[in-house]
């Protein structure tokens, strides 16, 4: 049952999950093409100085790659379900109706901390190769709010998505525009130090929203 | 006397204030075939949303084999087989992938069936879905649905969008794999011509009530229409309580009535109502509905 479900989400996912997500490498890679000519042009010294003491992020193009990759993943796995009103098959499996929901998500949860893992692991491997623990620490805990965001669209768009009403979708959107922003504020390197674990319960909130969506579909709000 | 595989009790439903009916009443025999007629917005797709749990109605319940059609376990839901309107189904998958994915799902999944409609269609290995013309896709639902083996079947608007040939061809293969293996199915259609070749019961709504909930053979036996001409224009038999329809134009009138010809004729006789041309008409099953219904 799971394996079925899993088959069917990636089928929908695949193709946008695997371009997007090489899309993150492609930028994860063109920050270290960046850093390699800042070090070979510019004065090495002056560059540490302004990244260890200005705290100068050198991997600000990380920003929006998680927000993509969620937002990518959210609407080509929930959007389908809605075209038609599809959800009602999926509803209708032998199965209850939030735990498909769930096992949806979850499925979409891992497959962005797949990639999410990925592009961290690469940003660290190269990031050792050209800078000291004492760069890289605050710079994974600035990093770390971006790749949360890209949790976090994808739970708030599965949310308006799976919304029946247009009008509900509207006043979600407001919501979801409201509290987004917190995860793209900016900071100094490693000035999301104090509030990364908050941001983390948030996105852990924000994961069951769409079973509330789910909900007021079988309810028969239409 | 068998199980109601399907039980509705004191359904009552409103759209905001728009009441779509009160107090409706529907049973479906474990190993019948039971057609749901009524004209646009009557609310045959509002029963089967209720009946899916896709819709709570605002009093009374639905039963499926004795579970609440809002709370149907996954045992339940896995002996029901739903075709929903227009044959929806997850259109970026292909022939393949579907059999695959729902096959995950049900026990007693037999994918005979299911390949041998799959053999009948001229599409690809790797066709989408979303490719295929209506009359395929009609195809690939029909036969993930007999692949489930379920043991009721219900079907919203099942002919929507077929050719008569598909329509045929669905109707043939569901009635022969209902009597077969003495399935239940609760049906609609607009096509009612079509449901006369498949259906055992039929239950005809009409806006907020239930005109006639019975045998389907034995609706058509005791239904009938009677074609006679007047003299005087005037007449107006539509308040009579033997009539359940009464259509006219000009002098032509045409009487709906569960009475016998020997009745009416009597009852013409009685009122001094001068006639010609009296003559009882056959009827399908698609006159018959427009008959109880009325044209508008």
């Amino acid at each position: 049952m799971w394996k079925s479900v899993a088959y069917k989400e990636w089928l929908k996912i695949r193709w946008f999950f695997i371009l997007s997500t090489i899309f993150g490498v492609l930028a994860v890679g063109y920050i270290f093409l960046k850093v390699q000519y800042d070090f070979k042009f510019n004065d090495p010294n002056n560059y540490w100085y302004v990244l260890l003491f200005m705290k100068v992020k050198y991997f600000s193009i990380l920003k929006f790659v998680p927000l993509i990759i969620g937002f990518a993943v959210s609407v080509t796995q929930y959007f389908p379900e809605t075209v038609d009103k599809r959800i009602k098959l999926t509803f209708h499996l032998p199965i209850n109706e939030n735990k498909i929901l769930l096992i949806m998500m979850l499925f979409g949860t891992a497959c962005l901390l797949a990639s999410s893992t990925l592009l961290t692991l690469i940003f660290y491997v190269l990031s050792t190769i050209y800078f000291p623990v004492d760069i890289i620490i605050p710079a994974l805990i600035s990093i770390t709010p971006w790749l949360l965001s890209g949790f976090a669209i994808y739970y708030l768009v599965a949310f308006i998505i799976l919304e029946p009403m247009w009008k509900y979708r509207l006043f979600y959107l407001v919501f979801a525009s409201a509290i987004f922003p917190i995860f793209l504020e900016s900071s100094i390197a490693g000035g999301f130090a104090p509030v990364n674990m908050s941001l983390a319960v948030l996105v852990i909130g924000l994961s069951i929203s769409l079973l509330f969506s789910g909900y007021r579909f079988r309810k028969g709000e239409q | 006397m068998g199980n109601n595989a399907i039980e509705c009790n004191n359904l009552t439903h409103y759209y905001g204030n728009k009441m779509v009916y009160e107090n409706l009443n529907i049973h479906v025999k474990e190993g019948s075939i039971l057609g749901l007629l009524g004209k646009n917005g009557t609310g045959k797709t509002t029963t089967i949303n209720i009946l899916n749990g896709f819709l709570q109605p605002r009093n009374g319940e639905c039963l499926i084999y004795g579970e609440n059609s809002q709370h149907l376990t996954p045992a339940t839901k896995a002996r029901i087989g739903f075709l929903i309107e227009g044959h929806i189904q997850y259109a970026f998958m292909n022939i393949h992938q579907i059999e695959k994915f729902y096959s995950g799902f049900y026990k007693r999944w037999d994918k005979e069936p299911y390949w041998e409609l799959m053999s009948k269609l001229k599409v690809g290995k790797n066709q989408k879905i979303s490719t295929m013309s209506c009359g395929q896709r009609s195809q690939v639902a029909l036969g993930l649905i007999l692949a489930q083996d379920p043991d009721l079947l219900i079907l919203d608007d099942f002919s929507a969008g077929l050719d008569p040939g598909y329509r045929r061809l669905f109707i043939d293969y569901l009635r022969e794999y209902a009597k077969t293996k003495r399935k239940t199915i609760f049906t609609t259609s607009h096509i009612i011509q079509d449901m006369e070749r498949l259906i055992d019961d039929v239950l005809i709504m009409d806006y907020n009530r239930v005109l006639a909930q019975r045998n389907v053979h034995e609706f058509m036996r005791d239904f009938k229409q009677f074609y006679f001409e007047v003299e005087a224009p005037a007449i107006n038999l539509s308040n009579e309580e033997f009539v359940a329809n009464f259509e006219k134009i000009h002098n032509k009138i045409e009487i709906y009535t569960y009475e016998s010809e020997k009745f009416v004729k009597g009852y013409l006789k009685k009122k001094g109502i001068a006639h010609t041309n009296f003559k009882k008409i056959e009827m399908g099953l698609e006159d018959a509905f427009i008959g109880l219904t009325g044209k508008y």
